[in-house]
């Protein structure tokens, strides 16, 4: 583990990523430490543009935009690292129970994968987000990870069924290890860059799935949260009448964490996988790279 | 024959699932379903119509197998109901409304960004370290993490806001009458430019990504080396030779994205006000319209297993083995 760590801090993409991701995670843990204001205190008059007392202006409701925008922090960081850890802990365990076992298992499990693939994940979040109505964070990150697992379960099936070829698992078969040994302790080590990748791509999904959810006003509006910060400047119309920096806070934020965890993400994939390095880059692999699903 | 059999099989099964699921979301909610699907249409809708709207989602008065049974008779009969939002139209008449607009942006925006994208790839792989491609290939990844919806809010703001340069929404000038006038169709052009490149921009990393490295992958085959011996000229080796084989993957992903994109273009019809699905959806959303939200997951579906299709017939005609077997 700690050379994987100093080999991606020796690679300067890597570096530069995972420095900005470690920004952000530092300002979201302080938030209540370093923000000027609570997140919903009227501190200054509306729309007040940028200045040396306001530095990101203020909104609609007179709240200062950078206390705003370091407490969403909290709240967007941890319902992207949440749906991110569920995306990938469901695609691991079916993608690995599919290729391991074969047959029958692999053929339901296939054809549950290629459902979840082929069903449009938007639209489907925006049907569960409206019955629900007002969904709060937690189920926001919830609804992510129960529609979104499909492209990890399909990669780490396909990269299970290659490994599950190798001599050194039909070994470990042939000396009478139980299943769930091989899987945890032949298998798995091997899928941890794998792993790894898919989660990183996406925490990035959930993070702007969030953000777009909310946005669209299928959040609850109290919460603090980069989505939300993005609703309200939409429904007070902020850009139409000029206060921009209410829109710019959040948007700013999304691009910068995003390229920070896609930089890391292209990195560990280099590092990983050496034949990477050179140009190849598979598709599959990249969608998880970019936290971008084709489907 | 035996390949696409299999392939409309599932698809069936996936609409199935979606169909269900439909079906099952309001009655796994807590309080009484009802209440839960048709809350706002109780004042909107005359009794008469809330009736044929429980009969199409299958609330009747049976077991739940035979209500399963009606809202399937519904659903594939492509009754989708009433719609509570746009009263005295149905679901289908709004969706139907909303469809050219969306196909419209959906179809030239990906077009555009597919030309732009695959072109873009070809060069940057053709001269691979050449200054092009040393800024080209980290842009388009880059690219690919910026959010769609973000590209919107900017692209609203910079140019149709602040510069003024393009309107700020929907799809003509509201004074205008439609019809094939020459002002008609140039404010409808004039409305279209910024939804349509920002939902190009958000999907043109993909595709110089995907056509770099497939080409990339292609360079080092024999019959390039072949060409290139033979004395080709560049272009005719790079277009006729790498280039075309390269595409197939690049074909193949096109179509298979066309269904997602649908999804995508909900956000900047929503950010440009424009009258596709996307807004119909979100105009669905804020009043709690039901019938509305669910027909709109039914007919996305729909679009992205037609998709498939089209890209499974595209695989039948170039791959012969999926022919034989």
């Amino acid at each position: 583990m700690r050379h994987v760590a100093s080999t991606l801090l020796a690679n300067p993409k890597a570096a530069f990523g995972a420095a900005i991701v470690a920004l952000f995670l530092a300002l979201a843990l302080l938030a209540p430490v370093i923000a000027p204001a609570a997140p919903n205190q009227r501190v200054a008059r509306p729309h007040e543009p940028p200045s040396a007392e306001h530095v990101m202006g203020s909104t609609r409701m007179g709240r200062d935009v950078l206390s705003q925008t370091l407490h969403g922090a909290r709240t967007s960081l941890a319902v992207g690292l949440a749906a991110g850890a569920l995306v990938t802990l469901i695609g691991v365990a079916v993608g690995v129970t599919s290729g391991y076992f074969g047959g029958r298992v692999d053929e339901a499990l296939s054809l549950l994968t290629n459902i979840v693939l082929v069903i449009p994940n938007l639209p489907l979040m925006l049907v569960l987000a409206a019955f629900i109505g007002q969904a709060g964070p937690w189920v926001i990150a919830g609804i992510i990870g129960f529609t979104s697992w499909g492209w990890g379960a399909r990669v780490v099936r396909a990269q299970t069924l290659s490994l599950r070829q190798r001599d050194f698992v039909r070994a470990a078969e042939l000396l009478g290890e139980p299943a769930l040994r091989v899987i945890g302790w032949e298998l798995l080590p091997n899928l941890v860059s794998l792993v790894g990748l898919n989660f990183i791509g996406s925490v990035l999904y959930a993070v702007v799935t969030e953000a777009t959810l909310e946005f669209l006003g299928l959040g609850d509006p109290l919460v603090v949260s980069w989505g939300t910060m993005l609703y309200h400047a939409q429904s007070t119309s902020a850009l139409q009448v000029g206060a921009w920096w209410e829109m710019a806070a959040p948007c700013l934020t999304l691009i910068l964490f995003g390229s920070g965890l896609s930089l890391v993400n292209f990195a560990l994939d280099e590092i990983a996988n050496p034949r990477l390095r050179t140009i190849r880059v598979k598709p599959d692999l990249l969608a998880l790279a970019t936290g971008r699903r084709p489907a | 024959m035996a390949f696409l059999l299999r392939r409309i099989g599932f698809y069936v099964a996936a609409f199935l699932v979606a169909a269900t699921f439909n079906f099952l979301l309001p009655r796994l909610m807590p309080g009484d379903p009802v209440d839960v699907m048709f809350a706002q249409a109780g004042t909107a809708l005359p009794p008469e119509s809330m009736e044929a709207l429980r009969a199409t989602f299958g609330f009747i008065d049976q077991p739940l197998p035979l209500q399963y049974l009606r809202y399937l008779a519904s659903v594939f009969t492509w009754d989708l109901g009433l719609s509570v939002k746009f009263h005295p139209l149905t679901v289908n008449e709004v969706l139907l409304r909303a469809l050219p607009w969306t196909l419209f942006l959906v179809l030239t925006a990906s077009f555009l960004a597919f030309a732009v994208g695959t072109l873009a790839g070809i060069h940057a792989a053709w001269r691979r370290g050449g200054r092009f491609d040393a800024v080209g290939a980290p842009a388009a990844v880059m690219l690919q993490a910026v959010p769609p919806l973000v590209i919107s809010l900017v692209a609203l703001y910079v140019f149709a806001i602040a510069l003024k340069w393009l309107p700020t929404g929907y799809a003509w000038a509201p004074l205008l009458d439609p019809g094939w006038t020459p002002e008609f169709v140039g404010s409808v052009a004039a409305h279209a430019v910024l939804p349509v490149l920002t939902l190009a921009l958000t999907q043109l990393g993909g595709y110089v990504v995907t056509m770099r490295n497939s080409m990339i992958n292609l360079l080092g085959e024999d019959y390039i080396t072949l060409g290139t011996a033979k004395g080709l000229d560049d272009r005719r080796l790079r277009m006729a030779y790498a280039a075309r084989n390269a595409l197939l993957p690049a074909v193949t992903s096109f179509a298979m994205t066309l269904g997602a994109v649908f999804g995508g273009a909900l956000v900047t019809e929503v950010v440009f006000n424009y009258p596709g699905l996307g807004y119909t959806l979100y105009q669905g959303i804020t009043a709690r319209d039901y019938p509305l939200i669910q027909g709109q997951l039914l007919l996305m579906t729909l679009a992205m297993l037609t998709a498939n299709l089209a890209a499974d017939l595209v695989c039948l005609a170039i791959d012969p083995r999926l022919r034989r077997a």
